[in-house]
């Protein structure tokens, strides 16, 4: 199999999760995927710096499209942030001319490089069901991930024309690959909502119910642990759970990890955190 | 030269010259003028295009007078032709000016074999003669129409008046329409008496290999109702004629009935072919492919009604159900088998009927915006989405988990109280205070202006179906206690933008949209654009609230420092840097706050989790605090040409 892409790693995977970047390569190590690194892509925005500047945004993206298309590949990102918010920006390029000739003036003036629109933006689970296949993931798998499973995946990448083959709104790709792992995966509604990383500082108070009802549904609903296909959403479902509880009063002590980590340990990499992984679910709790 | 035809061009300004001069050869009606059937040789009653020639008793009579009436037309459309001009289009395109019916049967040798449907309707002789019988103009006006109708057949029809028409003509024709009304007590139309006559003392079998069809108007409250179509049907068939289509009886009210008949009696004349022989198993076809057959989707036509029913559907249905007096909640699984076509509605509407009535649910018509529900996580109006489409179905099951819209407070199953939102509505003043302002004068006094694309801008803003719908769309809506909700707060942004707005009422919205339960309490512009069509409208719009807030207040308090912040952060590597915007948005009381309530406990930690070494995740206690665990770096590396982010960032917004 040769399948090779541009990789975007995310926002936070340099920081706060480095271990999507971690278990994201050796996942792509493991099925034969090529990672071409584009060293000088910007953060996607997250939807944040829009809020400041809506042109601001569109051009930093523009700019990681045009090293994408510069190295004649689509782009692939573990962050369904990032890819939601590159195929928003994405799509109002390649739908208005005007707007695209302004952008590449501006990129053209700043960075010597203009864009063609003629470029894709993938995250990793749409990769895995529609171009790579389960099938081949399924011959993959050396450690079944025998986990009742709540697979999360917020409402960036649940957007028309952003969610591969898809359905928006009942999406079912991700119960597909807990399954292909040896998973059980949970029916819970709240897969689909956000639980708020852009009001993160500004509306904490909501966020932190937003939280926390995403942990405790999932937990009410018999899941061992959240496999989350955002980094931002997995990041605040880890490290704000016990705020979240006792903001809320609610349960809410689930390990979140992110798809990428499940992946990799499916495919026998990081064994040892796959056993860490066992034992806060059968001893630690979260 | 003597003259031999007469016809009229295109242009005739129907001014009654030439009828006033010649009334025996012209007739003007009303958008033209018509060369009469009884001068002619071919018996037609139309311009005379075809250059049909003059009968010579009428040439002799009213040679000098027809050159008198061209010469008199003011618009110099009677064109006369001549022996010689005649001789001389004959060989070219006018092979029937002297000559009249019957054409030589050994030019329309082609026999149609087989189904091609293609050959039958293109092939030989595909002339159609309709004559009409008419004493108050109807039967004229339909004959004129079928013959419109008949080019989409593959049949050129030709309209003949029956006055003055030669029957033995009759004889060569293969396909014959007649339109007969009846005048009187089952009488003919006097232009029909004349042609009736001679027809009813024709010889038998002198109309063989004529095939024929009769629709016959009338009228009820007589005795003898269409009896002159009566009379032509049998006679043309004691004749030896071939009845294709049985005829039809009109009554004054024809119109629906002659068009059915007009689809079958010539989609049969369409099936003869030109050596005469009928072929009936291709009627069908020839219907289906005039109809448009494959050509296009049904009600592309605008005619055809297009086929919405669809197959039956195994579908698992849950519904959320809520009893406010026993406080109980759950939710019931009905499984059952349903038409695709069925509206959400309409299968709420059979579950209460057919298994429980107790079920409660909004019904109203199809697009009543307050029936609004949750299916599967997708927020729909139920009567404008089909079951087969409201979701996918899997493993041949349609699994439905209907909800009640969430964000409102649930009076029983799946009705929902909207008060809440009108509360919030009702805060905000939505009504007009309108600034004085100039306008235009028209005749219907003075009115205010609006430039186009800013009225099609606010109008899109508020063109929303349902209020409750988009409330809904809002994942911050059910856990923000006081938040507006875009449904209020897209109006409010529209009412800010409206130019006719004072400028005092846009302050006063400026600080509603500034508020803490304004636009900046909405988490995730991402959960509204995903909904639906107005969704991303409003989501949009809702953007642009947010960065006018934003900058009104200067990039302050937590959400603007922290968009600030982030961008600033961005600017400066092109990677976010989270110690800066935990440091810069919360502060140090903020910091002190996560560091009590295990916040920073859990990213210290985080080596439990990322796999990463202890040791080092250790040190963060004694050297803390960033770039260990799951503590963000205090500083990040700069992204490849950097040099190209700042740039960028100083060409767009020298703000940062």
């Amino acid at each position: 199999m040769a399948i090779k892409y541009a990789y975007h790693p995310g926002n936070v995977s340099h920081s706060s999760s480095p271990e999507v970047a971690v278990t994201m390569e050796s996942f792509a190590r493991a099925m034969g995927i090529t990672l071409v690194p584009l060293p000088g892509a910007t953060s996607c925005g997250a939807g944040i710096v829009r809020q400041a500047n809506r042109r601001l945004q569109l051009t930093l993206n523009a700019r990681t499209f045009a090293m994408a298309e510069v190295e004649g590949l689509n782009i692939l990102t573990p962050c369904a942030a990032t890819a939601g918010n590159l195929q928003e920006d994405l799509k109002a390029l390649q739908s208005d001319q005007i707007l695209l000739q302004e952008v590449n003036e501006t990129l053209q003036n700043t960075c010597g490089l203009t864009m063609t629109g003629e470029v894709e933006v993938h995250h990793i689970l749409h990769a895995i069901v529609d171009e790579i296949g389960l099938d081949k993931l399924e011959e993959k798998v050396k450690n079944p991930i025998d986990f009742t499973i709540a697979g999360y995946y917020g409402p960036n990448i649940q957007q028309e024309g952003a969610c591969g083959g898809d359905d928006v709104y009942d999406p079912n790709y991700l119960e597909q690959v807990i399954t292909t792992l040896g998973g059980t995966p949970v029916s819970w509604e709240a897969r689909t909502q956000s639980v708020g990383v852009p009001g993160l500082f500004g509306e904490e108070s909501t966020v932190m119910k937003q939280a926390a009802e995403a942990l405790s549904e999932a937990k009410s609903e018999g899941a061992d642990l959240i496999v989350s296909a955002c980094n931002l959403s997995q990041a605040v479902l880890d490290i704000y759970q016990g705020k979240a509880g006792r903001n809320t009063g609610l349960s809410t002590n689930i390990p979140v990890i992110h798809l990428c980590e499940m992946l990799s340990f499916a495919l026998g990499c990081h064994n040892k955190r796959l056993a860490l992984l066992r034992t806060r679910i059968a001893v630690i709790g979260d | 030269m003597a003259i031999v035809s007469v016809y009229i061009e295109e242009g005739c300004i129907t001014c009654d010259a030439c009828e006033e001069t010649l009334p025996e050869v012209f007739h003007v009606t009303d958008d033209t003028c018509f060369i009469k059937a009884d001068v002619r040789l071919d018996g037609g009653y139309d311009r005379n295009e075809a250059k049909a020639g003059l009968k010579p008793e009428t040439i002799s009579q009213f040679q000098d007078d027809i050159l008198d009436a061209a010469d008199g037309c003011p618009v110099d459309v009677i064109i006369v032709v001549e022996g010689g001009e005649v001789e001389a289009t004959v060989e070219e395109d006018v092979p029937a000016v002297v000559e009249v019916v019957p054409e030589s049967a050994e030019e329309e040798t082609v026999e149609v074999v087989g189904d091609d449907l293609a050959q039958l309707l293109t092939a030989g002789d595909r002339s159609l003669a309709i004559l009409f019988g008419s004493q108050s103009g109807n039967s004229e006006a339909l004959a004129a129409k079928f013959a419109k109708q008949a080019s989409d057949y593959g049949l050129e029809g030709k309209v003949y008046d029956m006055d003055g028409f030669d029957f033995a003509s009759l004889s060569s024709m293969k396909r014959v329409l007649i339109v007969c009304s009846t005048w009187g007590e089952g009488e003919m139309p006097d232009n029909a008496e004349d042609l009736w006559q001679v027809a009813k003392n024709a010889s038998p079998g002198s109309l063989n290999g004529v095939h024929y069809s009769v629709l016959a108007l009338g009228d009820t409250s007589y005795e003898l109702f269409c009896e002159s179509g009566k009379d032509w049907d049998e006679q043309l068939e004691k004749l030896g004629a071939t009845r294709l289509v049985e005829r039809v009886d009109c009554d004054v009210d024809y119109e629906s009935m002659a068009a059915a008949w007009a689809v079958d009696s010539l989609a049969a004349m369409a099936a003869v072919d030109g050596t005469g022989v009928f072929h009936e198993e291709m009627v069908q076809a020839i219907k289906e492919y005039v109809a448009g057959g494959d050509e296009g989707a049904d009600g592309e036509d605008g005619f055809t009604v297009p086929d919405i029913s669809g197959e039956s559907i195994q579908a698992e249905i849950s519904i959320f159900r809520y009893h406010p007096v026993s406080s109980t909640t759950g939710s019931d699984t009905w499984v059952c088998a349903m038409p695709g076509h069925l509206s959400l509605l309409e299968a709420l509407r059979a579950i209460k009927s057919t298994h429980d009535g107790s079920l409660s649910f909004r019904d109203g018509t199809s697009d009543d915006s307050t029936t609004a529900i949750c299916v599967n996580g997708r927020l729909v109006l139920p009567g404008l989405v089909r079951l087969d489409s409201v979701a996918p179905i899997r493993d041949g099951t349609l699994r439905l988990r209907i909800d009640p819209l969430p964000g409102f407070e649930v009076i029983r199953d799946l009705v929902v109280d909207h008060w809440s939102m009108e509360r919030r509505r009702e805060s905000t003043k939505p009504w007009m205070v309108a600034a004085t302002r100039g306008g235009a004068s028209t005749m219907q006094g003075d009115i205010g202006l609006m430039e186009p694309n800013v009225a099609t801008a606010l109008h899109s803003i508020t063109d929303f179906g349902s209020s409750a719908l988009l409330q809904a769309s809002s994942d911050a809506v059910p856990h923000a206690n006081g938040y507006l909700g875009p449904a209020v707060l897209a109006s409010v942004w529209a009412r800010r933008n409206d130019p006719r707005t004072s400028t005092s009422s846009v302050n006063g919205l400026d600080e509603i949209l500034a508020s803490s339960n304004g636009i900046k309490a909405e988490t995730d512009l991402a959960s509204i654009r995903r909904q639906n069509g107005s969704g991303l409208v409003v989501s949009e719009a809702l953007l642009d609230a947010k960065t006018h807030v934003l900058e009104r207040d200067a990039f302050n308090g937590r959400h603007g420092k922290h968009v600030w912040w982030y961008t600033w952060t961005l600017k400066s590597s092109g990677k976010v840097n989270d110690t800066v915007l935990y440091r810069q948005v919360l502060g140090p009381i903020g910091l002190l706050g996560n560091l009590t309530s295990g916040v920073t406990a859990r990213m210290m930690t985080g080596f439990s989790r990322t796999g990463g070494d202890m040791i080092t995740d250790m040190l963060a206690f004694i050297a803390p605090p960033a770039g260990i665990g799951k503590m963000p770096r205090q500083f990040n590396s700069s992204v490849d040409n950097h040099h190209e982010v700042v740039a960028i960032f100083n060409e767009l917004d020298g703000r940062f």
